[in-house]
């Protein structure tokens, strides 16, 4: 547990101005645009800027709101983006400048590193990024990335780069340990802010099926969620009401939910929904948001070191060194242009930049292990 | 859940022409040297900045002198003569104990029970005023808690603001970094993480000003419960959160604007202007963020009933502090 700085809820507005006794001779406070983070403050590096803006895009989803960033990694479209806050895929859409809005075609994700490649249809040639090893980045440095797609921001490697251990994944609910005499697993709370309550999950419901699985058991459940990953989705039947429900539930890691358990979090806009398990981080401290994740980290010299992974908390994001997911990155793109060429047909058509969208029915979604 | 201070941003980035596809070089001659700067510092600094064990969870703190003064802050030490565990930055434990506070101002000293070790320690800046708007700086700390595979979490930013005892940054901070410090560009602590607003950019810090202006009551273990000159808004009451985590209080200068509005001691404050006290330095700051004059309204709650009462923020009195 920690102790929180003291958070009023309630906001004064800092505005009014001190009467200033003894000081005469200080400064104005700053105005936002003198700020770290402004944009006068960050004005002398507006080509780094336009770079960042060209090499990167939104992700929409189906509701056309923009839930994570892709960073262009191969000239035909290809993009990588954090895999856990774009389940599905092939339902979001790519808003790029003033290029249409683009379709979506899933080629792979990897669930170690929350990483997936995709690719963006019938867009005009990308700029595409290639990653650098980030072995020289030191303790202090600075480093920018996009956020909201499009506007640069600056902070500093801020930790050392370590391993984040996985906890398993959670949806942020309490249940009924008495076993019932009937089928089902009764839901007793749930967590503000969590997986459950996002789904539309509430107190009381009973739940009866799990993954296809009918349950009975309260420690059948955890043992279903607990050897999943955060990112996945996990399909609900559930009782309300005598009336029969089914819903899908988005798992997070398990640290964000209990340590947000009350909706006490200080991210000021929210966190990621995978924070954990990753074999190696980059910490840093620019202030994004989950929506950001999927984007470059970059050098002052504009070299992409990196790729944003989590938001964590109000002072933690944290990136994947490139050398830890370039080389197959690589490898996968190069699978992506040359099929092997016993394929049938139809599906070699789908394979390439310029075929048309593929329907998402017709998308068979990689089996995750 | 939309940043007020990034949605500013974006509204004005729109309106910068030429910003976004401006051509030519990046300048960071600027960001390079800043943060050569920095980086020599940090082997400096860093082995002085401390967490702080408090029972219920872990803070942080710096030494100031050879002999292992720590500097932190008053929510953090909560009375003078606790015992303490502190962890050192290669995660050695040791001893400290608390000495004085300023309750009003958050500022706090404690003290190292091994005197006879040179401890590692950094510089007070004696200069308060030169810690102006726009100046940079940057924090360390152990936000979250020590861990000792991440190690002290550094943020660089600017300073935003300064007040009587207070400074604002945008060095991002969160619970677990209470008493840890800022520093300034030669290394000297300017700073003590005190507590945060929602907004990015609200994150304040006890100025130098109170541990200079009362360095010797604090050495001597005394409580503070009055305000140096040259503050903001005067109410002339002490305070101190009681037994029950509820703002108390606990003296009432005679002569002050609260005695005239028939404050009493043992008095609860439930609000300021409507908005609910839920701490010390919260009500410290909801007070000296006001110019005297203007009347604020406190909502009290004494043994028998609660009660609204409208007091006109007065002057300082120049022989208080």
């Amino acid at each position: 547990m920690i102790t929180p700085l003291p958070s009023p809820k309630v906001l004064i507005l800092l505005l009014t101005t001190v009467s200033q006794l003894a000081l005469g001779e200080l400064r104005a406070p700053l105005k936002p645009e003198e700020m770290t983070n402004g944009n006068q403050t960050l004005a002398p590096l507006a080509a780094l800027q336009a770079q960042v803006a060209r090499n990167t895009a939104l992700l929409m989803n189906a509701k056309n709101k923009a839930v994570a960033t892709l960073t262009w990694v191969g000239k035909e479209g290809y993009f990588i983006t954090k895999a856990s806050e774009v389940p599905r895929l092939e339902e979001c859409t790519v808003k790029w400048g003033t290029a249409p809005k683009a379709q979506v075609r899933e080629i792979r994700r990897d669930t170690r590193h929350d990483i997936v490649l995709g690719q963006a249809i019938h867009l005009p040639e990308v700029p595409a990024v290639s990653f650098i090893s980030s072995k020289n980045l030191s303790f202090g440095q600075w480093i920018v990335s996009p956020a909201a797609g499009k506007v640069l921001k600056i902070g500093v490697i801020s930790a050392k780069r370590r391993e984040i251990k996985g906890f398993g994944a959670a949806m942020g609910i309490r249940m009924d340990d008495k076993p019932s005499s009937a089928s089902g697993v009764r839901i007793i709370g749930v967590a503000e802010d969590s997986p459950a309550a996002a789904a539309g999950l509430i107190a009381g419901d009973l739940m009866m099926e799990l993954a296809g699985e009918k349950i009975r058991d309260f420690r059948r459940v955890n043992e279903l969620i607990f050897k999943r990953q955060p990112g996945e989705e996990i399909e609900i039947k559930y009782q309300r009401n005598d009336k029969l429900g089914s819903l899908k539930v988005r798992l997070a890691s398990r640290t964000k939910v209990l340590s947000n358990w009350d909706g006490e979090d200080f991210a000021n806009g929210g966190i990621s929904i995978r924070t954990d398990n990753f074999a190696e981080v980059l910490q840093h401290d620019l202030p994004l948001n989950p929506l950001d994740m999927g984007g470059p980290v970059l050098d002052l010299k504009g070299r992409a070191v990196g790729i944003n992974i989590a938001r964590v908390d109000r002072i933690t994001t944290f990136a994947l060194p490139g050398e830890l997911f370039w080389p197959m990155i690589q490898q996968w793109i190069e699978a992506d242009r040359h099929p092997p060429k016993a394929q049938p047909a139809s599906v070699a058509t789908q394979k390439t930049a310029t075929a048309t969208p593929p329907t998402p029915a017709a998308a068979a979604k990689p089996a995750v292990p | 859940m939309k940043n007020a201070l990034f949605a500013r941003l974006m509204w004005m980035l729109l309106h910068v022409p030429g910003f976004a596809f401006a051509a030519g070089e990046p300048d960071f001659e600027p960001f390079l040297k800043l943060q050569d700067n920095v980086q020599s510092l940090l082997p400096k600094v860093r082995p002085a900045v401390v967490a702080i064990f408090t029972g219920d969870g872990t803070a942080s703190g710096v030494i100031m002198s050879e002999d292992g003064l720590i500097l932190t802050a008053a929510h953090v030490a909560e009375r003078p003569g606790r015992e303490l565990r502190v962890i050192l930055e290669d995660g050695t434990v040791v001893q400290a104990t608390t000495l004085g506070l300023d309750k009003t101002t958050d500022a706090a000293l404690m003290q190292l029970n091994d005197t006879e070790r040179k401890w590692p320690h950094v510089k007070v800046s004696r200069q308060v005023i030169k810690a102006q708007p726009g100046e940079w700086c940057f924090a360390l700390g152990h936000p979250g808690g020590f861990d000792e595979k991440r190690g002290v979490v550094l943020r660089v930013g600017r300073i935003v603001k300064q007040t009587a005892n207070s400074l604002q940054t945008d060095c991002v901070l969160m619970g677990g970094d209470s008493g840890g410090p800022l520093f300034d560009l030669n290394g000297d602590v300017i700073g003590i993480h005190s507590l945060i607003w929602e907004g990015r950019d609200e994150n304040m810090h006890v100025s130098m000003a109170p541990f200079l202006r009362s360095w010797d009551e604090m050495k001597g273990s005394h409580v503070i419960h009055t305000w140096g000159i040259g503050s903001g808004g005067y109410l002339g009451i002490g305070t101190e959160m009681n037994a029950k985590g509820a703002l108390e209080v606990v003296e009432v200068i005679a002569g002050s604007p609260s005695e005239k509005a028939g404050i009493k001691t043992g008095d609860v404050i439930l609000s300021l202007n409507g908005e609910a006290i839920t701490d010390l330095p919260q009500f410290t700051h909801a007070v000296r963020v006001r110019p005297a004059g203007e009347e604020v309204q406190l909502r009290l709650k004494n043994v028998s009933a609660e009660r609204d009462v409208k007091i006109t923020l007065g002057i300082r009195p120049k022989e208080e502090g």
